[in-house]
């Protein structure tokens, strides 16, 4: 589970430069599908991983599945050796990834993504387009009903002109 | 048939035939309600659903163990 008002006020707060992608970036489009945590693609500047860290630091981020006790500390550091993580936190699941299949790093994805509002915020949102091509690159068997949904997402938009 | 052309011009999405299958099942209707919806309402419903789903699952936790 996620709270998405809290996380995306935690990451635009900080500055932090990032693009909502996966399931919520879904939704964000009109898709009717449940998803429990909210993936972020986050832009790998030293200067952005340090925003990061710092924003994420007082919720308590946690490797997700691992054991309890482990000496896992979500420092720049950590950030700048690593590149995908999938987190436990006090708002809930985040999955920060320093790239995403089929679509590339921050910067190629930010030229497909839209600027949506919610929450009183301006947030990065992966578009439609780019959506289905990262999922179906992806190759999940497990994608294929939510592709499905997001094909016919694009299609309704674009018989309402949209 | 699905999108040859994605709506930003950009990505090219050549049809699928299993996912042309599993667009018969799409609920359009409840796609078409989600797009008179701003953003914020759309993510409100989600975190909402996903509070309901959360219930059920330690309702029957509950009930199981």
């Amino acid at each position: 589970m996620i709270d998405i008002e809290t996380a995306l006020r935690v990451l635009a707060g900080a500055g932090v430069e990032f693009i909502v992608v996966g399931g919520v970036a879904a939704r964000a489009h009109g898709s009717a599908r449940l998803t429990n945590d909210l993936d972020v693609l986050y832009r790998r500047t030293p200067e952005n991983v340090a925003r990061l860290a710092a924003a994420l630091e007082p919720h308590t981020p946690y490797l997700r599945g691992a054991p309890p006790g482990l000496p896992f500390r979500l420092d720049p550091e950590t950030i700048r050796r690593g590149l995908n993580f999938t987190l436990t936190s006090r708002f809930g699941d985040i999955d920060l990834l320093g790239e995403i299949t089929g679509g590339g790093g921050y910067e190629a994805v930010a030229a497909h993504s839209t600027i949506v509002a919610a929450f009183g915020l301006e947030v990065r949102c992966l578009d439609l387009d780019l959506l289905i091509q990262v999922k179906r690159a992806a190759g999940r068997p497990k994608d294929l009903e939510g592709i499905a949904e997001l094909e016919a997402l694009l299609e309704e938009r674009e018989r309402l002109g949209g | 048939m699905g999108p040859t052309r994605g709506s930003g011009g950009g990505v090219v999405l050549e049809p699928d035939p299993v996912i042309e299958a599993y667009k018969k099942d799409v609920d359009r209707t409840l796609l078409r309600e989600n797009l008179k919806r701003s953003v914020e309402e759309r993510l409100r419903d989600l975190m909402r659903l996903q509070r309901f789903a959360d219930e059920w699952r330690r309702a029957a936790r509950r009930a199981f163990d």
